[in-house]
């Protein structure tokens, strides 16, 4: 079973339709005994992180997600909150990977909206199976400016290289949308549903 | 981001200064344009030349070895020091010098500046902004001026400056790095910012290119080879991989696509979800459903119909059409769509954006521009392009803009169903007057036309609806033409 965040940061249904597209059971919850009760996480979201956090702490979600050693996928703004903090209402968020989110520069039309690459720097189980530069769909005006390399797994340009897919432990966070990436999506998603850590 | 080597000349060689300190010159070479050579050889773009002798004097000095230097190398110089009048100025602009800094003058003498501007362009003209605890400094950094640099942004704005160089003058030649605040407000501002000043390490020019910077000057770190030019300008290449978007739009009437389409094998032509499956393997970036049912029965059954769509299809699709409530909205978005189409209700009822923007994310909100041209300027429509407003395009966007809009699908009312091609003027006069990503729509009629709405006008994505209906284009053939033309598509 598992468990999709819903923690009123949009667009819970793409995820859970995807994984109904892939056959995996899944439950929509805000309890954290749920939460620590199934296999797998998956974290989405889109929206603004001082919201988001704000809810988080309401639940108590905040408290469980470093605590937990079950595979976890952040996806979007999820994979943001993951990092220490945002430069977005000046959040502190859940400090699993070093650096923090930033905002595009105004040089940059933002959102940064639409399909791009992933060029992938380390092998990951979650990558296993796309091809290096495939194409994925973002939508979003921040991103993970990650101070070692050593997290980052795969990485878009966009007026420069950021992080667009990274793991730390059992950990990972996509920048884009794989329920909404196609065919290469499909396969990150089916990949990750059916990790065994 | 451009990386410019910087050599600053006091008699004829090439020095350096710490803090704008006059009595305590290093001298690196006696050289300059030897020097400025081996610049080039390295892989330099730009040169950035500085007259101190003339900056403290107020008029220039060394211009034989400016000259020299530009007489032997092959790229573009700026220079500046002591260009305090417009025959100065013109002498450079004249004589194979590309860009002329000026900083004293431009803040206090706006004739001259206007002047300048007015006959040879504002591309060729630099005004270099050096800050000490804040206020400004002028001749030669020995005086400080009263002006806070929210007064210069003022001034310079009015003078339509574009380029500046941001100089905190207490951290010039110390290697301790830039002032990244001080060059962040003047590249929010909107200007091409470059920083100069304290620049030691490739960590510093990655962190001005991640700020936005147009570019770094960079002295000391090269001189002392803190910083290697080659590496430096790999790291801060532009880079972008972001691909332009081909979308087909399905008009929607009571559950069915309407004007029909000839796919071929295809069971039900009119099924939006069978349309919108087949588009999603062929190429499609994304759908746009648009309802045009007008009765409250037949949006219910869209928004069924939206429940269906998001089930069946793994590419970002977006719905529009009589959207006029924030319920509307998160209707439609609790369904499954990603984003939301919205058209006269943005022009009648601009809170909807704010709070859209607010309650559901910048993302979700495309704002259709239904514009028709009017004279030299483009009107807003409304109720389907049946009601003219007074509003003009543009500034209806950059409203649209600020009030939180994520995207904006511009759609020209004379070009629509004309196959003549795209208004690349309309497209082309919202883009460059904001910072999210366009739709261009209406008029296109083969392929050309969307080359030219991607290369002339400023798109990121380009619709269409019966020509790929049709199969009169093919998303696959378009994109691989828009390839061989060295666009960037999925």
């Amino acid at each position: 079973m598992i468990a999709i965040i819903n923690y009123n940061a949009g667009n819970i249904a793409s995820v859970a339709n995807a994984l109904e597209r892939l056959g995996f059971e899944y439950i929509v919850t805000r309890d954290p005994k749920t939460i620590l009760r199934t296999d797998k996480v998956i974290f989405p979201g889109q929206g603004r992180a001082g919201a988001a956090m704000s809810e988080l702490r309401k639940t108590g979600i905040d408290k469980i997600i470093p605590q937990l050693t079950k595979p976890f996928l952040g996806i979007c703004l999820g994979m943001q909150l993951l990092a220490q903090c945002s430069e977005e209402d000046r959040t502190k968020c859940l400090g699993i990977f070093p650096g923090a989110c930033r905002k595009f520069p105004p040089t940059l039309k933002t959102p940064h909206l639409g399909w791009n690459k992933v060029a992938l720097k380390r092998n990951s189980p979650l990558t296993a199976g796309i091809p290096d530069g495939s194409y994925f769909y973002f939508v979003h005006s921040y991103y993970v400016d990650a101070p070692t390399a050593k997290q980052i797994i795969g990485e878009t340009s966009y007026g420069f290289d950021f992080p667009s897919i990274m793991q730390k432990d059992n950990f990972f966070a996509v920048q884009f949308h794989p329920e909404k990436s196609g065919e290469q999506g499909r396969r990150l998603l089916n990949n990750f549903c059916g990790l065994c850590l | 981001m451009f990386i410019i080597p910087a050599i600053d000349i006091i008699n004829g060689k090439c020095v350096r200064l710490v803090q704008g300190n006059f009595s305590d010159p290093t001298v690196y070479s006696n050289n300059p344009i030897g020097v400025a050579k081996n610049f080039e050889k390295q892989g330099a773009v730009f040169l950035h030349l500085v007259d101190l002798d003339g900056a403290k004097s107020g008029f220039p000095v060394n211009l034989k070895t400016v000259f020299a230097i530009a007489n032997s190398v092959n790229i573009p110089l700026q220079i500046g020091g002591g260009i305090r009048s417009y025959d100065q100025a013109r002498r450079y602009l004249e004589n194979g010098i590309e860009k002329i800094i000026l900083s004293t003058v431009a803040l206090e003498n706006p004739k001259l500046l206007n002047r300048l501007i007015k006959n040879f362009g504002n591309s060729r003209i630099t005004v270099s902004i050096d800050i000490k605890d804040e206020k400004i400094a002028t001749r030669g950094w020995l005086k400080k001026d009263t002006k806070t640099i929210s007064d210069i942004v003022t001034i310079l704005k009015k003078a339509r400056i574009k380029s500046v160089i941001v100089t905190d003058t207490s951290k010039d030649g110390l290697l301790k790095g830039p002032n990244f605040v001080l060059t962040k407000q003047f590249i929010n501002a909107g200007f091409a910012a470059i920083a100069a000043g304290g620049v030691a390490s490739l960590s510093d020019i990655e962190e001005l290119n991640k700020l936005g910077a147009f570019g770094a000057i960079v002295g000391k770190a090269l001189y002392e080879k803190k910083i290697d030019l080659k590496k430096a300008q790999r790291a801060v290449a532009y880079r972008n991989n972001l691909a332009k978007r081909i979308i087909p739009c399905l008009d929607v009437e009571n559950g069915r696509v309407v004007k029909g389409t000839n796919f071929k094998n295809l069971r039900d032509a009119g099924d939006p979800v069978l349309l919108g499956k087949r588009y999603s393997e062929s190429g499609a970036d994304e759908l746009v459903y648009l309802d045009i049912s007008a009765t409250r029965e037949n949006r219910q059954t869209f928004r069924e119909l939206v429940s269906q769509i998001a089930k069946e299809i793994n590419i970002p699709f977006t719905v529009g059409g009589g959207v006029s409530t924030t319920e509307d909205i998160r209707d439609l978005l609790n369904a499954g769509a990603d984003k939301i189409s919205i058209g006269s209700a943005a022009v009648t009822n601009s809170q909807l954006i704010k709070e859209a923007a607010q309650y559901f994310g910048s993302q979700c909100v495309v704002i259709s521009v239904d514009a028709k041209k009017q004279g030299r300027s483009w009107k807003i429509y409304i109720n389907g392009g049946t009601k003219k407003t007074k509003i003009d395009a543009i500034k209806f966007s950059q409203q649209m803009e600020r009030l939180g809009a994520g995207e904006l699908l511009v759609n020209s009312l004379d070009r629509d169903g004309t196959k003549t091609g795209f208004d690349l003027e309309l497209l082309k006069g919202i883009t460059e007057s904001v910072n999210i990503p366009m739709i261009a729509s209406s008029g296109a009629g083969k392929k050309e036309d969307f080359l030219a709405a991607f290369t002339k006008g400023g798109c990121d994505a380009a619709l269409a609806a019966t020509l790929f209906h049709y199969g009169e284009i093919s998303i696959l053939e378009l994109k691989k033409y828009l390839q061989r033309n060295n666009l960037t598509v999925r």
